[in-house]
């Protein structure tokens, strides 16, 4: 386990892995059970997840490094439901270490603050609601997880640059610096990003918009003292009326995002001494060093089914969306996620195949509910009319007086957990169960996510007190009573238990933690039908 | 939504109105406006009315949303 360390003069010294060449390439035939096309962050959580259930996985990627080519700078906001994943996943302590714990955000107009929120307020978790931290580095910590995976391998170099899909498989069309080769795998998890191959070569159907508005991110160090808060202007006089973003992260580092004219020419506003200029009036000093700028515009892609067949698309193949929310990133470890327990139920024959439909069934939802809310918030931070203009005016004007109107201010609303409420998993409820914190059966302080880790793909029953031990099958989930004794089940305790389930209630957690039934008094054959449901088998029917 | 007479003083409704607009540009009174708006959307609180009283006046002025 290696720390990287920011380079002198701005960048980062990003770590490199090692190409081996693969096996088929050394004569070797190989089916491999899943393959995960793309190491950025989706890819990266699916493998780490499917290696963690014990499911063999083979990952490739076309790079050796984190980070996507160059764009060092990408995802730094890292939500509750996400943090709790990568609790599961073994990589949480690293990330809280290194990143920026954060849950006060201010919105302000110019110099007046309109409010401020403290996400923390309410919170049942064992992770804070936010952690700051670069992108790349979460990626590392995953990579470093999987070498630590006997199930995972890890092929960096290979770029994959077609698929042909088989009764029984996909076949993977995958170059090297050894030169080409096919990759054999019963499952595809493409991963590979907002501009997919795979996708193209499958003729996937997508609706894709380009937004004319540009935005000029500028990554800074600077002496100044700053809270560690989530700074957002809906309009900064310092830049010329429009948005600003501020935002600190790992390495005492800043993000610093800066709302341009539509359609502005990005070289333009990426030239060095306009950057300089306005990095000086917005913090009224010259002395910033400059750690990484660039300018973007933003898109919205969503693709029509998240399943073709053997293939599953992940995170941005399946839907791009613009940044305020910090929704891009994680919904894909949120979608990784859903398709990792899926397909290890599947692959353990603990569950039909039918199961994997419901992927596309609440992972597009999902992502077409994600892609609707930062609509909204980009219709609010850039007007178009000039009615819309006075309109917007009017409410930040009575927002700095009144509560009522800050509701209406929209300068971003932070990713939340999807609810899989209409899912046809769902018996009852679909929304995400906190990661509460809990005394574990051996007296232990633990989380509820410590009883989802380990082999396979485990539901979780909840008993709580007067209800009866339901006799289930052996193997289709983790019984537990809740701060008392039921038969002879294991006793979980914890005064936030309360805070999610009652007396005589009888709650089914999913895999990932979403909830899936919540049952009152249950006979034992309800909770097993909750559980069926739950695993696709209503689908299958 | 409510479409017979609710305003207990409709005349002084009207006078009120046109007198906080006295002396204002067209710009200020439509200002006036959206701020007055605001602030009743508020009071009402109750979406699906709300909702419902934003299709009935866009019909009003310009026919159905989508409908040019
Ligand atoms: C300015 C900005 C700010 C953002 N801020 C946030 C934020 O705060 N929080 C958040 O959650 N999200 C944020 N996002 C979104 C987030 O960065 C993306 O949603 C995220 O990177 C998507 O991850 P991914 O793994 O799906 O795809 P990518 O990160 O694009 O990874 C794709 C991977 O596939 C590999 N690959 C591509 N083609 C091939 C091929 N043919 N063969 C093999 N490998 C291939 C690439 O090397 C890469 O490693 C932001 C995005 C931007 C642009």
């Amino acid at each position: 386990m290696t720390e990287p360390v920011p380079a002198a003069g701005g960048g980062y010294a990003l770590p490199v892995f090692p190409y081996r060449r693969p096996a088929e390439l050394q004569g070797e035939r190989r089916r491999h059970k899943v393959a995960v096309v793309g190491g950025g962050l989706s890819g990266l959580t699916a493998a780490c997840d499917l290696a963690g259930r014990g499911i063999p996985v083979v990952l490739v990627d076309e790079d050796d490094t984190v980070g996507v080519r160059g764009a060092s700078s990408r995802g730094i906001v890292y939500a509750q439901k996400t943090l709790e994943i990568f609790d599961r996943l073994g990589i949480y302590p690293r990330i809280a270490e290194k990143g920026v714990t954060w849950s006060v955000g201010k919105v302000l107009a110019d110099d007046d603050v309109l409010y401020s929120f403290d996400a923390a307020r309410g919170s049942l978790s064992k992770q804070p609601p936010f952690i700051n931290l670069q992108q790349f580095y979460i990626e590392w910590y995953l990579v470093d997880r999987l070498m630590e995976l006997p199930a995972a391998e890890l092929r960096w170099r290979n770029r994959v640059t077609g698929i042909a899909l088989h009764e029984d498989h996909a076949a993977l069309a995958v170059e090297t610096p050894d030169g080409a080769y096919t990759l054999e795998a019963e499952w595809v998890i493409d991963a590979s990003g907002l501009a997919s191959r795979i996708r193209g070569a499958l003729g996937a159907r997508m609706t894709a918009e380009q937004g004319e508005d540009r935005w000029c991110i500028s990554d800074v160090r600077f002496k100044k003292p700053l809270p560690a808060e989530r700074w957002t202007w809906a309009k900064a006089a310092f830049n010329d009326g429009r948005a600003v973003w501020q935002h600190p992260m790992a390495d005492g580092v800043w993000r610093l995002d800066y709302q341009m004219g539509p359609n502005a020419d990005p070289q333009l506003i990426a030239d060095p001494e306009t950057v300089r200029d306005r990095l000086r009036r917005h913090l009224g000093t010259s002395e910033v060093e400059i750690v990484w700028v660039g300018p973007y515009g933003y898109r919205t892609q969503l693709m029509e089914h998240f399943r073709q067949g053997r293939v599953f698309f992940v995170g941005d193949v399946a839907h791009v969306m613009n940044p305020f929310g910090a929704r891009g990133g994680n919904s894909g470890v949120q979608d990784a996620e859903n398709i990792a327990w899926k397909l290890a139920a599947v692959l353990r024959g603990a569950a039909p195949e039918a199961l994997l439909d419901s992927y596309d069934e609440e992972r597009r939802a999902a992502g077409a509910h994600n892609i609707h809310v930062t609509t909204r918030t980009i219709r609010f931070l850039a007007p178009r009319s000039p009615f819309e203009h006075r309109f917007r005016d009017a409410v930040l004007d009575l927002a700095r007086r009144y509560p009522f109107a800050r509701a209406l201010v929209n300068t971003g609303r932070l990713s939340v957990p999807f609810e899989y409420r209409a899912s046809s998993l769902t018996t009852g409820g679909g929304g995400a169960v906190p990661n509460l914190p809990i005394t574990l059966p051996d007296g232990g302080d633990g989380a509820l996510s410590d009883l989802l880790r380990g082999d396979g793909a485990s539901f979780l029953v909840l008993c709580f007190p007067g209800v009866a031990a339901p006799e289930l099958p052996a193997g289709l989930a983790r019984c537990f009573a809740c701060n008392g004794a039921i038969g002879g089940l294991p006793v979980i305790r914890g005064a936030a238990l309360k805070r999610i389930g009652s007396a005589g209630e009888v709650l089914v957690i999913r895999p990932d933690q979403h909830l899936a039934a919540r049952l009152v008094n249950p006979a034992a054959s309800a909770v097993r039908a909750a559980l069926d449901k739950a695993l696709g088998k209503e689908i299958a029917r | 939504m409510k479409t017979d007479p609710n305003i207990p003083d409709a005349d002084g409704f009207y006078e009120a109105i046109i007198a906080a607009n006295e002396g204002l540009s067209d710009a200020e009174s439509d200002a006036f406006l959206l701020r007055f708006a605001l602030l009743l959307a508020n009071e009402i609180g109750d979406q699906q009315l709300l909702l419902e009283a934003i299709r009935t006046a866009r019909e009003l002025v310009a026919g159905a949303a989508g409908s040019r």
